[in-house]
């Protein structure tokens, strides 16, 4: 049984030095030794299995062989990795600031008194909760070239019809604006906990002082809920480094697996990129590569935003 | 306390000991006697997996000594799990093999060679399609299971409607376009030959080709172009003869009579646009007959035209059964007996054919009531036979699936008018050499 703590981090400790864990410490990795295990053997293993097939050439069917940096400097004299890498950052520069924007003001709005506003909510959250196999039927009554709606509504205005996701052009744009409406459901959710985690008093005092709308909105609601931006910034950038599904399914991979990340690779981010050679294309080795640099951008990046977190993120 | 401490962790250990066992493949003990147990993967297809059941239980009968376990998965699936499987070491013993993927596994020593027991057991006369599965050295790797192979399917009513004669087994690619051009409707019902006709809005195509099997690669191979050398090494892209073949296609796609990859995507799959009506023509394997007849189509099949020289091609693609390199002797045997099931035995061949989902591999059953009658429909099934005397494969080899990819880029932007034929071939042509000598000259 566990002493209590208080007793354990005082004298007891001293007495304890000599053993290399003491009674609690013992009991403390006993009780997480399942999780332990299986980060030793299915998170941390696996990473250092991808790393060593990432310096070999191995197509899963034949042991790997030992080529060294090889991979990886193929990547680098790969035009369609870089290509693919800027898709990504593309993707990523699009996205992540217009739904955060957007999920901040529309959790503002949700965050007023009003009727029916868990309708609202509900509304707002019901891409989030669709696969993307149900969006694409959705989005394809508006963007479909031929039957779409937005190509009616272009003629009738007497504009040429466009070919949308066929588009090398409109392509990852048209895709971050579906990836918007279906996530932003989600971060608003985010947001609105973290107003209502803001004191009233503080919107009270300031409106004494004679601060308007906007003011309050600045020097209040924004510090106070900048833990929840600082969140949102990280989760979605991550996860939008890794979108994967959704740009495999508009691009028809699933009815032709050569056809996602189209046309001519205009929509080829990194995780398409790196499925499509190392499970159809058995290039195992290379597509480890792919994600070890995946890996390494994703560090930097999250790195450099915590350290800008000091700047700007209010912890109460 | 210690001991409820040493208790707790044996416990625990035991669990994950458990767990751990669960996870990996536990060799199956070799029962008395010589009892076999034979892991059969298949990928499913709904429909068929019931039959495929029955003709495992009926394998079982004939050979009480052998238990089959069957492993599947849909088709988009099964070759990836099977390809971490093999990764693993626990791949199934026997599989069935896509068509063009028996070189990936032949060349990678995954599969086993089969020549002997084929030249042993099979007369090579009696079956279509053994010869697909030949490589450039004359080695066999895998026994055909059902072969697909492509003609010319045409829907009647909208030929009647528009009052152009059906498709004859004498078309030349220039008759298909000169007929498909008149079946060819825009919004208003203007057809491609009328001046007043507008490309943008076709609401019926005069034919729908997609992708390499039933697009591009049997109009180029009948042009007397191609992609590969028979060595399957080299790239022969770059020539005048699949020039004139793409510029065939560009053409008709430009004119609105063909459907371009930008038309493709507008419906909801590529296989759905000939049994939609929205086309009056299309290049289909005889999978597609299936879906055609369920649709209600009034339509018929007939042998895909000649090139500009006289010369045919259909495509083929024999998905086959093949064996695992790493099954033991006894294991393999046993496999060998299920393939000799499947080719040899005529009601399995015969039940099987009747689902309509592929020719059957025994020349006698194809040319059977089982195999021409079969369906609710009467149609031409004897062009599906005929075909097989101008019949090739889609030159497979052990990196088909990346040199399709690179060569489908190209030359898909050439079909949409964004790059001259001339240039989208030259590069198709160095990407596709790249993506061979990156796996053959090493």
């Amino acid at each position: 049984m566990p002493r209590n703590p208080v007793e354990a981090n005082t004298g007891h400790r001293l007495t304890a030095k000599k053993r290399f864990l003491d009674q609690e410490g013992r009991w403390g990795l006993l009780l997480t030794s399942p999780y332990l295990i299986h980060f030793l053997v299915f998170v941390l293993g696996t990473l250092l299995t991808s790393l060593y097939f990432s310096l070999s050439n191995y197509d899963m069917l034949n042991p790997p062989e030992w080529v060294g940096l090889k991979n990886y400097d193929r990547l680098v004299h790969d035009p369609v990795f870089w290509k693919a890498l800027w898709n990504t950052l593309y993707f990523v520069i699009l996205f992540v600031p217009t739904q955060t924007f957007l999920a901040l003001i529309l959790a503002v709005a949700l965050n007023q008194k009003l009727k029916g506003l868990k309708l609202f909510r509900m509304a707002h959250f019901v891409p989030v909760i669709s696969s993307w196999t149900v969006i694409l039927y959705v989005t394809d009554a508006v963007f479909n070239p031929r039957f779409g709606m937005a190509n009616t509504l272009l003629t009738q205005l007497g504009l040429d019809p466009q070919k949308w996701l066929q588009d090398e052009v409109l392509v990852i744009p048209i895709l971050v604006l579906i990836a918007v409406w279906k996530g932003v459901g989600y971060i608003m959710l985010i947001f609105l906990a973290g107003l209502q985690n803001v004191p009233q008093d503080l919107y009270e005092a300031a409106e004494l002082d004679g601060a308007g709308v906007i003011k309050r909105f600045r020097y209040i609601t924004l510090p106070m809920i900048s833990g929840s931006t600082f969140l949102v910034l990280i989760l979605s950038t991550i996860s939008t480094f890794q979108a994967f599904e959704q740009i495999y399914v508009m691009t028809g991979g699933a009815a032709d697996a050569t056809a996602a990340g189209g046309p001519n690779n205009a929509s080829l981010v990194l995780m398409l990129y790196l499925y499509r050679e190392g499970f159809s294309f058995l290039h195992m080795g290379y597509a480890s590569a792919i994600a070890w640099v995946l890996f390494v951008i994703l560090f930097v990046l999250t790195w450099i935003q915590v350290r800008l977190q000091k700047r700007w993120v209010h912890y109460e | 306390m210690a001991r409820r401490f040493v208790s707790l962790t044996v416990s625990m250990m035991l669990v994950l000991f458990l767990f751990m066992t669960g996870c990996s493949s536990s060799a199956d003990p070799q029962g008395s006697g010589d009892q076999v147990e034979l892991k059969l993967g298949f990928y499913s297809s709904g429909a068929s997996d019931a039959k495929m059941q029955e003709l495992i239980d009926g394998f079982m009968k004939k050979h009480p000594n052998i238990k089959v376990t069957t492993e599947t998965a849909p088709y988009g699936q099964f070759f990836q799990k099977l390809d971490t499987r093999i990764a693993a070491g626990n791949a199934p013993d026997l599989w069935l093999s896509d068509g063009v993927l028996v070189a990936k596994y032949a060349e990678r020593g995954a599969i086993k060679d089969l020549t002997e027991w084929i030249d042993k057991d099979l007369n090579k006369e009696d079956y279509y399609g053994l010869d697909f599965n030949k490589d450039a050295e004359g080695r066999y790797w895998a026994v055909p299971q059902g072969i697909q192979i492509g003609v010319l399917f045409y829907n009647k009513d909208l030929f009647d409607q528009a009052g152009v004669s059906y498709p004859t087994e004498d078309w030349t690619y220039d008759d298909l376009k000169k007929a498909a051009a008149k079946l060819t409707l825009d919004s208003k019902g203007k057809n491609a030959d009328d001046p007043k006709f507008d490309g943008k809005s076709v609401s019926q195509f005069g034919l729908t080709f997609f992708s390499i099997t039933e697009g591009w690669f049997p109009v180029m191979k009948a042009y007397g172009g191609g992609v590969l050398d028979p060595t399957m090494k080299k790239s022969i892209i770059d020539s005048p003869e699949n020039r004139q073949a793409v510029e065939w296609m560009v053409d008709g796609m430009k004119r609105g009579i063909i459907t371009d990859p930008s038309d493709l995507k507008s419906f909801k799959s590529p296989m759905e646009v000939f049994p939609s009506k929205s086309a009056a023509m299309w290049f289909g394997i005889y999978a597609r007959v299936l879906a055609a007849n369920e649709s209600g189509l009034n339509h018929d099949v007939t042998l895909l035209p000649k090139g500009p020289s006289g010369k045919r091609f259909a495509p083929v693609i024999a998905n086959s059964w093949v064996i695992n390199n790493k099954a033991d002797d006894a294991k393999a045997k046993a496999a060998w007996e299920w393939i000799k099931y499947w080719v040899t035995e005529d009601e399995v061949q015969s039940e099987w054919a009747v689902l309509g989902e592929a020719v059957p591999v025994k020349k006698s059953v194809a040319n059977s009531d089982a195999f021409l009658n079969s369906g609710n429909k009467k149609i031409n099934k004897q062009a599906f036979l005929d075909s097989f005397e101008f019949a090739g494969t889609l030159d497979t080899n052990a990196v088909w699936n990346e040199w399709v990819q690179v060569f489908g880029d190209n030359v898909d932007r050439a079909f949409l008018g964004e790059v001259p034929v001339n240039k989208a071939l030259g590069e198709a042509d160095r990407g596709v050499q790249k993506t061979l000598d990156q796996f053959y000259q090493k």
